[in-house]
């Protein structure tokens, strides 16, 4: 068993529980103002704070310049990366970049399709799938790439990288055992931990947890914070495998405008404190509300 | 199921092959008919109002196209394929509404420019003997006939009583025959007044022998008396001849075939108090025509089955009655007849008069100063090959050599003597080329039910008591309304689609568009003609353009729009409305009935024939503007036909919004009750709101 | 079967400007099948051209024809418009068509009145569907038949993305996820373990993005002739 190359390994295999952040970074270059947002509610609240790789395939920074920049200021990123834009090249590519650049976490994922996005009519590129960049990532950690040379001979790195690999998982999906044999082979690529999209739902997270009991990967449940009814509503009827039950939502109805923030907040806390007892850590995914993370945490007794 | 063969590259070479296509199979109406009139393609004529080509179509076939009308033993009807749908189409009441509607001079003359081949004669003006002048005429020879009686048309215009055949009707089809130069001499026995020989010397090239069974067979039955016992085929002529025959008050006819019913029938109208047949056969054996059977019952006439005259019972000199014998077979194994008698079982009829009707005999007395010869069995020395006598320039044709027939066979007969004298006369050796094309087989149960059921007209008959009392006809003629729905019930068998295998991608359009479901499609599409309603569906929708119809030339549709438009004047909007012409007038197919002004109106049979590309076209034409008048899904000749329509409307206006002109230019009109009125006001209306709308002539198309 | 649809309209008319002779060239092929390029559908976009032209005031001669297949030189023997004759050949062949025909005849152009847009099959009366993307290395032999590379978005291997929603694909609610009908097909069959397996990343030299690609059938080659 080698040394955990990150705070976040570290503190997953030290067995605490982890709540981890998330970022997404600008539509052009002033990236002060994320930045600055994450150094002031994210560094010293959470193990590490995931950056968006053009999330539903809008086009913006790069999540590998603002994981660096991240980095910079004392926070550990784990540095998203999708297979929508890229082929196998720039993939392994800027993999040996990340890790040159001194990042560890990788988060590796398929991408939401162009079709989503700002720029319908590019081209989408998908020559891996999660997968495959998993087992690239694996590749590149043992000393080689996808390649081969001139002699058909697998090609051998001059320096190799390391990475805390992770990938992620719908738990409330409908076909739950399509994402379970999909999670397997993440992890027979070499996945070593998991970030969940959201769920508010405690006793259909036992049921998923129970069914990759075999797996021994940590699992970080993801949620969402529900900033409003309506933005509830549209989850349930757009994100799929992502199901806000109604008494949650009527309470965000029922919330006045300025205790909107507070209901929140106390929700959040509610469900990381449900669903504590059956994973490993916590993913917030705040949208833009990072100022609520101390108060999520406080919420959910983790302080 | 007719194998298709045809290639766009067949009819490439030879562009009369689409016009030969109906000739390569036969609707069975064709094919049992004697002298195979086309009977799809007169029923069509007829449907459309077109009664003189109704009339020339019969008649390129059939001389005797009145006689025919009335007392035809139809072949034709009892082939019908539409029997199995429903009933058969009424085509002898067709036939008979055109040819007496058109007389003889509605009918086109057909002269040989020129008629200076050989003198022929011919021996009898019957049915045969006329037709073979006729085709002789045509082909350029000059036929004189020579008949005994003061009228010519044998025992049509003799023997067959006027109620079931007025004079004037032989009358007309005689006129037509001699009109094509034919010289008709009458009053003139051959064997007496003239001879064989004499004819012979006096210029004819040759003879031909038509004169028919003109006597009825006697029979000797024991005991009888000298009056009151006539010959039924006499008896009929006498009357036919406008004498006036004495019987009694009870009659007897023994017999039972159509001379027999003749007979009764006529004795019934000239005052018989009583009128009962006797025969050999039970009622289904009877030869007589069913209907005739039913019409004698429906008169009051009895029949007295399965009896023999045995012994005549004379009182006085004259018949009061005769013995009968029981007969306890007509037929052998061999279905030959071959009567068995008990001669223990003997029953007495009373009665004042027998007419004797078991059959006609043939009178030999034309041969009298001639060199042909009688065969062994008594009956005229002849090659059914070559139809030669013994002597080769003398031929014969008729019920004189063939087995006893009705007048279209004894037509048939007289046509194909004449095509053996034309060769004998020209120097041919005479080969008759009797083979006929394949024909239709029976329609498949699957289908026949898919085809609207539409009742067959009724023909209205004088009532039993009022008819039994005089000589007029029976049987009405059809109204002009009756006609047409009646002709409209003819399902064009064979007329439908035929593929171009070369050209077809097997693509399956044809098979999922087809109402019937009828094309099979393994490496090409096979539509098999037993099947085919001739729709027209899968002919407009291929997108290969590789199925052409039998009996109509692509793109017929636009060439009839062209040819309407350019009759079109002024500069106003040029609207083309194309009508759905099953439930159209006879005056509006024919353009005589314009249901609205300075709208071009095309009627076509079905609007399923109408593709998206010939609406299309009529724009390309000129059209400004295409409205399309159809009857309700229900009413509609096939089914899901209307639903297609609205499709092909649909794609229309699409094509035409992709260039820029408005949907409004194309409307599609469904009629609850498409009666004249409702069309004609639906076409007015429209055609003024596209008047004054937006919608612009198109811009010069010429 | 190769499926096109019409090029809209303006853009042939647009295509057509510069040209006063114009022949349209129909396909006997697939686009007959799909009801696009046969001669039929020739037929009504001449009369378009011819309508349209007479409306603009512009002279337009449109001729129509068409041969059993556009895609081999053979059958250029049985045109019978030539296309010398014409300032322009409008092809509604697919693009296979409209290339191959434009190298045999180099002096004239050949324009594309269609859109080639994928292989399909038809799946009900009217409908046309994709159902094989051409990437040269089959693998319908473990997806059920059903091929994740054409009829999924992404073209991905390993299972469905995590956009999968109610069976359908994130792109489109019309459109199946490809890898939920895989999963079900698999496991109506018993066959799971298929999806269980890791499937490297593809070849993608077998695909376009190797180049142009080409068969031969040695046993036909004709060694003397140049190509």
């Amino acid at each position: 068993m080698t040394e955990p190359i990150s705070r976040l390994q570290a503190a997953l295999e030290a067995g605490r529980f982890v709540v981890t952040g998330e970022i997404g970074p600008p539509k052009g270059t002033h990236v002060e103002p994320c930045l600055h947002e994450a150094e002031k509610y994210l560094k010293d609240t959470v193990t590490g704070v995931n950056v968006t790789d053009l999330q539903t395939a809008v086009m913006r920074v790069g999540s590998l310049a603002i994981s660096r920049l991240l980095l910079e200021r004392g926070i550990e990123p784990i540095f998203q990366m999708v297979c929508r834009d890229r082929n196998r090249l720039a993939l392994q590519s800027d993999l040996l970049s990340a890790y040159v650049l001194g990042i560890r976490n990788v988060l590796a994922l398929t991408g939401d399709h162009v079709a989503l996005g700002d720029h319908r009519q590019a081209k989408s590129v998908f020559d891996l799938d999660s997968v495959g960049l998993l087992a690239a990532m694996t590749r590149l950690e043992s000393g080689h790439d996808m390649g081969v040379d001139a002699k058909g001979n697998p090609n051998t790195l001059d320096g190799s990288p390391s990475f805390f690999k992770g990938c992620c998982v719908t738990p409330c999906a409908e076909d739950l055992e399509m994402q379970v044999i999909k999670l397997e082979k993440k992890v027979a690529a070499g996945a070593q931990f998991v970030q969940t999209q959201a769920v508010y739902d405690p006793a259909a997270f036992e049921k998923f947890v129970g069914k990759i009991a075999h797996l021994k990967v940590p699992v970080l449940v993801g949620i969402v914070l529900l900033k409003s009814a309506g933005m509830a509503k549209y989850m349930n009827a757009s994100v799929p495998g992502v199901t806000v039950p109604d008494p949650l939502i009527q309470r965000l109805v029922d919330a006045s405008k300025d205790d909107r923030e507070k209901v929140s907040v106390e929700i959040c806390g509610e469900l990381i404190r449900a669903m504590k007892g059956l994973c490993r850590g916590a993913h917030l995914m705040t949208l833009g509300w990072d100022h609520c993370v101390p108060a999520i945490i406080q919420a959910a007794g983790l302080a | 199921m007719y194998p298709t063969q045809l290639r766009s590259t067949d009819i490439a070479a030879k562009p009369s092959l689409v016009a030969e296509l109906m000739e390569r199979q036969w609707a069975p109406c064709r094919y049992n008919c004697p002298v195979h009139a086309d009977v799809r393609a007169y029923l069509e004529h007829i449907a459309q109002g077109h009664w003189r080509e109704a009339i020339d179509t019969i008649r390129r076939h059939l001389p005797f196209a009145a006689v025919c009308g009335r007392v035809c033993h139809h072949p034709c009807e009892a082939n019908c394929r539409r029997r199995d749908v429903d009933s058969a189409v009424a085509i002898r009441e067709l036939k008979r509404f055109v040819a007496e509607l058109q007389g003889s001079q509605g009918a086109t003359v057909q002269r040989s420019a020129r008629q200076d081949g050989p003198a022929v004669a011919i021996v009898g003006g019957g049915p045969s003997g006329l037709a073979a002048a006729l085709e002789l005429a045509k082909g350029g020879y000059r036929p004189t006939v020579f008949e005994r009686f003061g009228r010519a048309g044998g025992i049509p215009a003799t023997a067959i009583p006027e109620y079931r055949l007025p004079r004037s009707v032989v009358q007309v089809d005689v006129d037509w025959i001699c009109a094509h130069g034919v010289e008709l001499i009458t009053g003139v026995a051959v064997g007496k007044d003239t001879t064989i020989e004499q004819l012979r010397k006096e210029g004819f090239k040759a003879v031909l022998i038509a004169t028919g069974l003109s006597s009825g067979r006697g029979l000797a039955i024991p005991g009888a008396p000298r009056e009151g016992v006539l010959g039924a085929l006499e008896f009929l002529t006498d009357l036919g001849l406008g004498r006036r025959p004495a019987i009694g008050r009870d009659v007897l006819v023994i017999g039972g075939g159509n001379v027999a019913v003749d007979a009764a029938r006529s004795a019934l109208r000239l005052g018989a108090a009583g009128v009962r047949m006797m025969c050999l056969e039970t009622r289904e054996e009877m030869p007589a025509f069913e209907w005739e059977q039913r019409e004698a019952e429906e008169e009051g006439i009895t029949f007295i089955h399965r009896r023999g005259p045995a012994e005549a019972i004379a009182a006085n000199g004259r018949v009061v009655g005769i013995k009968a014998r029981k007969v306890t077979r007509v037929f052998d194994e061999n279905k030959r007849f071959d009567p068995r008698y008990d001669d223990d079982d003997l029953i007495e009829v009373a009665c004042d008069t027998l007419l004797i009707a078991i059959g006609q005999a043939a009178d030999y007395g034309f041969l009298a100063g001639s060199a042909v010869q009688l065969d062994v069995r008594g009956r005229l020395n002849y090659n059914a090959a070559t139809c030669q006598t013994g002597v080769p320039e003398v031929f014969a044709c008729g019920e004189i050599v063939t087995p006893p027939g009705s007048v279209v066979e004894a037509c048939a007969s007289g046509q194909r003597a004449a095509r053996a004298m034309d060769m004998y006369l020209s120097g041919r050796p005479v080969v008759l080329d009797d083979s006929l094309p394949p024909f239709i087989g029976q329609i498949p149960p699957e289908t026949g039910e898919k085809v609207r059921k539409v009742v067959r007209q009724p023909v209205s008959a004088q009532p039993p008591e009022v008819r039994r009392t005089n000589l007029q006809e029976v049987d009405h003629n059809y109204a002009e309304s009756a006609a047409l729905r009646e002709a409209r019930r003819c399902m064009s068998c064979g007329a439908g689609a035929e593929v171009l295998i070369d050209k077809c991608a097997a693509c399956l359009t044809c098979l999922r568009v087809c109402p019937f479901g009828i094309p099979v499609v393994t490496d090409v599409a096979r539509i098999d003609s037993d099947r085919c309603q001739s729709c027209g569906i899968c002919i407009a929708e291929c997108p290969a353009n590789a199925i052409v119809s039998r009996s109509r030339e692509a793109g017929w549709i636009v060439r009839r729009t062209v040819a309407a438009l350019e009759k079109t004047r002024g500069d106003g909007l040029r609207i083309v409305a194309y009508l759905c012409g099953h439930i159209a007038t006879a005056g509006q197919w024919r353009g005589e009935e314009p249901l609205a002004d300075g709208l071009v109106e095309m009627y076509l049979p079905s609007l399923s024939a109408l593709g998206t590309l010939d609406i299309l076209k009529a724009f390309e034409s000129g059209a400004d503007a295409v409205l399309v008048v159809t009857p309700q899904d229900s009413a509609e000749r096939y089914p899901q036909a209307v639903r297609r329509l609205r499709k092909r409307v649909a794609q229309a206006r699409s094509l035409l919004k992709d260039i820029g002109l408005k949907k409004s230019r194309i409307q599609l009109f469904e009629l609850t009750r498409p009666t004249r009125q409702a069309v004609g006001e639906a076409l007015l209306a429209a055609a003024q709101e596209l008047r004054g709308g937006a919608i612009k002539p198109i811009g010069a198309s010429r | 079967m190769i499926v096109g649809e019409r090029k809209p309209m303006d853009e042939i008319l647009a295509m057509l400007e510069p040209f006063g002779r114009v022949l349209v060239l129909a396909c006997g092929g697939c686009v007959t099948v799909c009801l696009t390029g046969g001669e039929k559908q020739a037929d009504e976009l001449a009369s378009q051209l011819r309508l349209a032209a007479r409306r603009k005031g512009r002279q337009l001669t449109v001729d129509v024809d068409c041969i059993t297949r556009q895609c081999d030189r053979e059958f250029v023997a049985n045109l019978k418009c030539n296309p010398a004759d014409y300032d322009a050949v409008l092809s509604i062949a697919c693009g296979v068509g409209v290339g191959f025909m434009s190298e045999l005849f180099p002096a004239k152009p050949f324009l594309p009145g269609l859109n080639t847009t994928f292989y399909g099959a038809c799946t009900a009366n009217g409908i046309w569907q994709e159902y094989c993307y051409g990437c040269g290395d089959c693998v319908l032999a473990w997806t059920g038949g059903i091929c994740p590379i054409a009829r999924c978005s992404k073209s991905l291997i390993n299972g469905a993305c995590g956009g999968t929603n109610q069976g359908k694909c994130e792109v489109s609610r019309d459109m199946d996820c490809a890898w939920h009908v895989i999963y079900e097909r698999l496991e109506a069959a018993g066959r799971l373990d298929e999806l269980r397996k890791i499937r490297p990343p593809r070849d993608w030299r077998l695909d376009r993005s190797g180049g142009l690609r080409r068969l031969t059938h040695q046993e036909l080659v004709d060694e003397e002739a140049g190509k």
